[in-house]
């Protein structure tokens, strides 16, 4: 039996060639996520321990209990520190803010550049690329910032210290942050451990680094150390630190695994979906070769012995494959992550062991498990089927089995959807919207041959009028065989479902965003600092208020008060600015009472007319009088409001927040932004936003995340195509006898190539028809659980062109089998069969 | 005879002249149809008949312009199909040609009333709703139009099927074993229906059949012997096919 199976194998290679593809892919994919995450985990631990490696031994500060500060190793504790016999030296690591100024006299980047200490000797943790380590009145720049904002050795820098006070400073070198990702993304300026103490006004250090005199262990200097720091410090060797900073790096890569396997496991599910139906019609056609071995012998269970043999060949040799898809698959992620300066260690991509047998493990798993049900159809051949000569139409016929299986997945399907509507947004509600789409998702697959006929006339309307005789006979011939076409089509309806799903919601969430932008932002600039602790003199907006550009300006104050034993955000504005207030009025708003957000004084349960005592810095506890509530969400003023003269006396001279600006009417957006910029120009932390810029910005942001996450479902979407092509040149391979058959009655060549194009076109449309109404409806149920008050946005050209793409694949993948069709000879065909 | 001649002799519905048709070559070369001369009539029944290998149905398929011919001529009608390119070859067959084959003839996803009509339809022509009635009654399925092929008995499949090849008004309808998967009751009714056809409609029919009592519908028999026309045979009886035969095998 084993030899038949092989024979077989061999005889039919190519028939197989598509589901070897289809398994390849999936689980290369899967190998592929592997080699990437390994071959990044493996970097940062080599660059941790060459990093750790200067050092014996590290002492950082312990968790520092609930203190809001990040804790910090005191100069005290240096000086002990360097007391302990066995010490050679020690150094203490700053960081703390120390923004460079660009050229263009702003300070750089969306946040300060964080300043470092950089020491001289041994005890230098930081890789010097080019220039000098720093001395007194030097600095250095990482690599990237000094690339992007145009700084090279030999420029002076300018550079705000801890009083925002600018700074010039002589550049005399380039370092690399390695693979700190926090210096990699704010960018860092290095200078002497003397002055970046003075920049960054830090008052203790981050860690403290060690070097053993010769001769004594590191972990016998940790102990000694410890002992001397006492509790609340963490202190360890070189080795360890390494470790324990790879191991916390390694959690962040697991997430990136998890993630790209999600994708990787949609993948082998569309891949089993193909394999499974390339088994069931290979058991089809094979019924009369399965009843000739029937007939001179074979047993029932020697029958399905050899399909299930025959599947696990095929899904040991493509896992291989795959693994070699999976390697050159993240090889080339690493080429691009190169190419693209990201901050990750590369290397070698390589396969782990781990890898090699997951892989191979999963795909034999899946195309085995795949083939079961197919293999057990085979043992149901009768031997009597091998002296019959015509080939049985599948009449399909809806089972009770079968109907009340897809009613009990769509009841609770959709029950989980609406109970998740119902529910309160949030990660629970969009969970349980998500399993009923899972469910639901199954009564499709489950009621898929009983829709695919009305389907494939909706969607092969069109078609059949457009392509006259082959047309009709295409749709015709799509839904003859109901099961397979639903098998077929399923595959392609996860992809495109989850491509409409993700557009849904980036489009849902773009419009909610976009509309909060706009009742938060009813202006055209705003004026901000950088660091949302520092504020602006009033000069600003008052030389805003002389343009003659320029037809509103509101400033904004905010302090910190406490209502009874909570902190709360205390603000005042000046200007003409219209609140929404929900219930109250802002007409009694005069000394002696206070505005709240709508949230807050439901927190606090007050109303309009009741008293509130605010504690406040100069003014002591005052009892005041809410006069409205007022619609907090819709704008950017702080959630307790009081009167200019009041909040000076309260809280003393302090600088604007914010300055929002409106533009007078028929001034260009260019000439108001020159005006306003130069209002802001001596002060370098001032940064200018625009609604129009915020709402670029986040686009952006959504269409960057969008675009990478359907080029991974992109992967699925190639596997089902796969599975079109595939079940098409095994129907064409079917019906040889038939298209002679219309060749003889004077079809063309271009005319069946014709046929066998729009067949495979009406299962793409079917396919992409299911998966957008899924993707539509699911995605309108994911935003109402994920944000409160949502905006349903469809993004009608997206989705639209994912149905038009569908079916252009669909014709893609009759290319090949239609054109088999077309050149077969008619009197080899009718003789065949 | 020259091309002018026979194109004027245009009574024939197909000629033949020197057909040769070689599969293979050297060593492994089979010669199927090795010189066959042969004349159709017009609003004829003819069968071709031969023992198996004798190669009648390779002589049908090159006839019907279903295959190439390896050397001389066939003509339909007044057109030559030697040197004709598959696209006019199609035309040819939509155009002129009618079929009927042993099985397989009908698209399981078309009813029979689609099937009789796909001809027309692939050849985008109106179908004479005369000639379909009158095909129709003379085929007896009124009643069974609307069904699918596979709800129908195997005689009545192969029924449709000649009417499909009658609907178009082909020069001339093959029939490639139109009976051979049928039994002796429905096979008598298939052939009846065929002889009725050019009785009573004026059509022009060539069958291959390896079965005397099919071959005795005919008008005239031609017996075909290792890819030579070796005898033939006219008014036919299922006895004096059988002795032909005979006399072949011996």
């Amino acid at each position: 039996m084993l030899r038949t199976t092989l024979a077989g194998l061999l005889a039919h290679k190519l028939r197989l060639l598509l589901t070897s593809v289809a398994i390849a892919l999936g689980v290369g994919f899967i190998a592929g996520t592997f080699v990437l995450t390994d071959t990044i985990e493996a970097g940062f631990s080599r660059s941790f321990s060459a990093d750790a490696d200067r050092v014996d031994v590290a002492v950082t500060p312990g968790d520092g209990g609930k203190g809001e500060e990040r804790p910090t190793v005191s100069p005290a504790h240096l000086a002990k520190v360097r007391a302990v016999p066995g010490v050679a030296a020690a150094e203490g690591l700053v960081r703390g803010t120390a923004a460079l100024v660009g050229k263009d006299g702003k300070t750089v980047g969306d946040l300060p550049t964080t300043g470092v200490s950089i020491h001289q000797g041994k005890l230098n943790r930081s890789t010097i690329t080019s220039g000098t380590a720093p001395r007194t009145g030097q600095a250095v720049l990482d690599e990237n910032t000094a690339r992007i904002r145009g700084f090279a050795v030999g420029d002076t820098i300018s550079v705000l210290d801890s009083a925002r006070k600018t700074r010039s400073f002589a550049l005399v070198g380039l370092f690399d942050v390695g693979v700190d990702q926090q210096l990699a993304y704010t960018g860092a300026v290095g200078f002497d451990p003397e002055t970046a103490r003075e920049m960054t006004g830090e008052k203790g250090f981050v860690e403290l680094d060690v070097l053993a005199a010769d001769g004594v262990a590191p972990d016998r200097l940790r102990d000694a150390v410890a002992a001397a720091l006492g509790k609340g410090y963490e202190v360890r060797t070189g080795e360890q630190l390494a470790a324990d900073l790879a191991a916390a790096n390694g959690a962040n890569s697991r997430l990136l695994t998890v993630g790209l396997l999600l994708f990787g496991l949609v993948a082998m599910l569309v891949a089993a979906l193909v394999i499974y139906n390339t088994f069931t019609i290979l058991v089809a056609q094979r019924a009369r070769e399965m009843a000739l071995l029937r007939c001179i012998g074979a047993t029932k269970r020697q029958i399905f012995g050899s399909i299930v043999l025959e599947s696990a060949v095929v899904g040991l040799i493509s896992s291989a494959l795959g693994l070699l898809v999976g390697l050159g698959l993240g090889a080339g992620a690493l080429a691009v992550l190169d190419a693209m300066d990201v901050s990750l260690p590369t290397g070698t991509a390589a396969l782990a062991p781990r890898t090699i047998v997951i892989g191979l493990v999963l795909g034999l798993l899946v195309t085995m498990a795949a083939a079961l049900l197919p293999a057990r159809t085979a043992t149901r051949v009768a031997p009597i089927a091998a002296l019959r000569t015509q080939v049985e139409e599948h009449t399909f016929r809806t089972g009770m089995v079968r109907a009340i299986f897809a009613g009990l997945f769509l009841l609770g399907g959709l029950g989980a959807t609406v109970a998740g509507l119902v529910m309160d947004p949030g990660e629970v509600a969009l969970l349980v919207v998500m399993g009923g789409g899972c469910l639901t998702f199954l009564a499709v697959v489950v009621l898929g041959p009983m829709i695919v006929r009305p389907l494939s006339a909706f969607a092969g309307w069109l078609p059949a009028r457009l392509f006259g005789v082959p047309g009709r006979l295409a749709v015709a011939n799509s839904r003859r065989n109901p099961k397979r076409a639903a098998t077929t089509t399923i595959a392609l309806t996860i992809g495109v479902t989850l491509m409409t799903l993700l557009s849904v919601l980036t489009g849902s969430i773009r419009m909610t965003y976009g509309s909060q932008l706009d009742e938060q932002f009813p202006v055209d600039f705003v004026l901000a600092t950088q660091e949302g602790d520092s504020t602006m003199p009033h000069s600003i907006a008052a030389e805003l208020r002389s343009r003659p550009e320029l037809a509103s300006v509101v400033q904004i104050r905010g302090a910190e008060a406490r209502l009874g034993e909570d902190r709360v955000d205390a603000g005042a504005f000046e200007g003409p600015f219209d609140v929404t207030t929900v219930s109250g009025s802002m007409r009694g708003f005069t000394a002696g009472s206070v505005a709240m957000a709508d949230r807050l004084a439901e927190e606090r349960a007050v109303k309009p007319g009741d008293q509130v005592a605010l504690t406040t810095p100069k003014g002591g506890t005052v009892a005041l009088r809410l006069v409205a509530v007022y619609d907090g969400s819709a704008s950017r003023i702080p959630p307790l409001l009081v009167p200019v003269p009041a909040f000076e006396e309260y809280f003393g001279e302090v600088g604007d927040a914010q300055i929002m600006v409106n533009v007078a009417d028929g001034v260009a957006a260019d000439r108001a932004r020159v005006a306003v910029e130069a209002a802001g120009q001596a002060y370098p932390t001032v940064r200018l936003l625009s609604s129009t810029e915020l709402r670029s910005e986040f686009d952006q942001a959504m269409d960057s995340q969008l675009m990478v996450l359907a080029g991974l479902l992109g992967l699925a979407i190639l596997i089902s195509l796969l599975g079109i092509a595939n079940t098409l040149s095994l129907s064409v391979h079917e019906r040889t006898r038939e298209s002679a058959l219309l060749r003889a009655l004077g079809l063309t060549r271009p005319q069946l190539r014709r046929m066998l194009t729009v067949e495979a076109l009406v299962l793409g449309l079917i396919g992409a028809l299911v998966g957008v109404t899924l993707g539509v409806v699911f995605g309108w149920a994911a935003i109402q659980t994920m944000v409160a008050d949502p905006l349903f946005d469809l993004p009608v050209q997206q989705v639209s062109s994912f149905v038009v793409l569908s079916g252009l694949a669909g014709v893609v993948a009759a290319l090949l089998p239609a054109r088999r069709a077309a050149r077969a000879s008619i009197v080899g065909s009718l003789a065949s069969g | 005879m020259t091309l002018t001649e026979v194109r004027r002799a245009a009574p024939d519905a197909v000629v033949a002249r020197g057909l040769t048709k070689v599969y293979g070559e050297g060593d492994a070369a089979v010669h199927a149809l090795r010189g066959v001369d042969v004349t159709f009539a017009t609003e004829a029944f003819t069968a071709i008949m031969g023992p198996s290998g004798s190669g009648k149905s390779t002589l049908m398929h090159c006839l019907a312009g279903l295959d190439t011919v390896s050397g001389g001529s066939v003509h339909i009608g007044d057109v030559e199909l030697t040197g004709l390119g598959d696209k006019q070859l199609t035309m040819l067959r939509r155009e002129r040609i009618g079929f009927v084959f042993q099985a397989f003839n009908l698209l399981p996803t078309l009813t029979a009333e689609q099937n009789i009509r796909l001809p027309l339809e692939i050849a985008g022509r109106q179908a004479d709703q005369v000639l379909f009635d009158r095909v129709i009654d003379t085929v007896g399925l009124g009643d069974r139009l609307r069904h699918k092929p596979a709800e129908l008995s195997g005689g009545q499949q192969q029924r449709v099927a000649v009417a499909r090849a009658l609907i178009s008004k082909p020069q001339v309808i093959f029939a490639d074993e139109p009976t051979g998967n049928l039994d002796s009751r429905s096979g008598a009714e298939v052939l009846a229906f065929l002889r009725t056809s050019v009785r009573e409609l004026g059509q022009t029919i060539v069958m291959v059949t390896h079965d005397p009592l099919a071959a005795s519908y005919a008008d005239r028999v031609v017996f075909l012997h290792d890819g030579l026309l070796v005898s033939e045979l006219s008014q036919p009886t299922p006895q004096s096919v059988l002795d032909t035969l005979l006399t072949l095998e011996a």
